[in-house]
């Protein structure tokens, strides 16, 4: 697939804009907790990452890979988006930190998630068109 | 008069449903993902009130107030613990042998799979109502204010989403299995 340079830098700038919006909402007001945000979504496609390589070589013919160490990474992704945004409003609600705050970091960490996610469906259909 | 013949064994006290849905070929993947994001809302939902509670110290509402009448105490803590028991007992039985009907050789074995798939269900219907008897006991028979009766519903909603992410994944497991092996034969 001829997802050329042009993706590359949009995705790129679009990543920056998330930091940016994260980075902003922490130095506003002077609480570096939204960090946090950055840090967790970062992480979150790493249990997919691990986990798909785990059990899924028996046969090759399942084509839905149903091992329950994959089911597993996809349910620790799940959660780690979901407490990526759940972060943010659980510390806004008890004052920790500005509600503007949290909806910047909400933004700038789905942001961040989006271009993760859009750059492993433009670039991983080189090696195999599974999933 | 004779009663009509059941399909399954009648001794079995408790029957499991199977559902089988065939609705598409990411249903599963869509269920894992769907189990993972309730099962991660109950324990914010909770994890927020105890937040709260944590910081709604001395100038809560009016200045030279006391401290707030109530905090999350362990024992809120633990309904959330009993159902987060009972989801790892129920997700960690192989399902294959629950159902039983795959000759396995050892009827004892799926005897001891739901007996213990029973102690699962068990533990989250115990959680769900002890967080019901703590909303009930420790926040609304003492006529808090709704700022701290929010502590229990949120001790409720965490059991209750704790449940519907275990049916999901329940359902969710097993449909994938079914549209294979219908697509297989």
């Amino acid at each position: 697939m001829a997802a050329g340079l042009r993706t590359v830098i949009l995705l790129s700038f679009v990543l920056a804009v998330g930091f940016l919006l994260i980075i902003l909402s922490c130095a506003l007001w002077q609480n570096w907790l939204p960090l946090l945000v950055a840090l967790t979504f970062v992480l979150a496609p790493l249990p997919n990452a691990v986990f798909a390589h785990c059990g899924s070589d028996e046969f090759g013919s399942s084509y839905d890979s149903s091992s329950p160490a994959v089911d597993f990474g996809r349910f620790l992704t799940a959660i780690i988006v979901v407490t990526g945004f759940a972060l943010p409003i659980i510390l806004a609600h008890s004052d920790v930190i500005n509600s503007k705050a949290a909806i910047m970091s909400i933004a700038g960490g789905g942001l961040v998630y989006g271009t993760i996610l859009a750059y492993s469906a433009a670039f991983s259909q080189e090696e195999s068109d599974y999933d | 008069m004779s009663l009509p013949r059941a399909n399954y064994d009648p001794r079995r006290v408790c029957l499991n449903p199977f559902p089988e849905f065939t609705l598409g070929k990411h249903k599963r993947t869509i269920g894992v993902y769907l189990a993972g994001a309730l099962f991660a809302i109950a324990n914010w939902a909770f994890l927020d009130a105890a937040i709260l509670s944590a910081h709604s110290k001395n100038p809560w509402g009016q200045p030279g107030n006391e401290d707030p009448p109530v905090h999350v105490t362990f024992v809120d803590w633990i309904p959330g613990i009993c159902s987060l028991l009972g989801y790892l007992v129920i997700n960690l039985i192989d399902k294959d042998r629950i159902r039983g009907d795959e000759g396995f050789g050892d009827s004892r074995a799926v005897w001891r799979a739901r007996l213990f798939l029973f102690i699962g269900f068990a533990l989250m219907a115990g959680g769900l109502a002890g967080s019901v008897t703590v909303l009930i006991l420790k926040y609304v028979l003492n006529n808090y204010p709704e700022q701290f009766t929010y502590y229990g519903y949120a001790n409720v909603s965490q059991s209750v989403l704790m449940m519907l992410s275990a049916i999901v994944l329940w359902i969710g497991q097993n449909t994938s299995s079914e549209y294979e092996y219908n697509l297989t034969l």
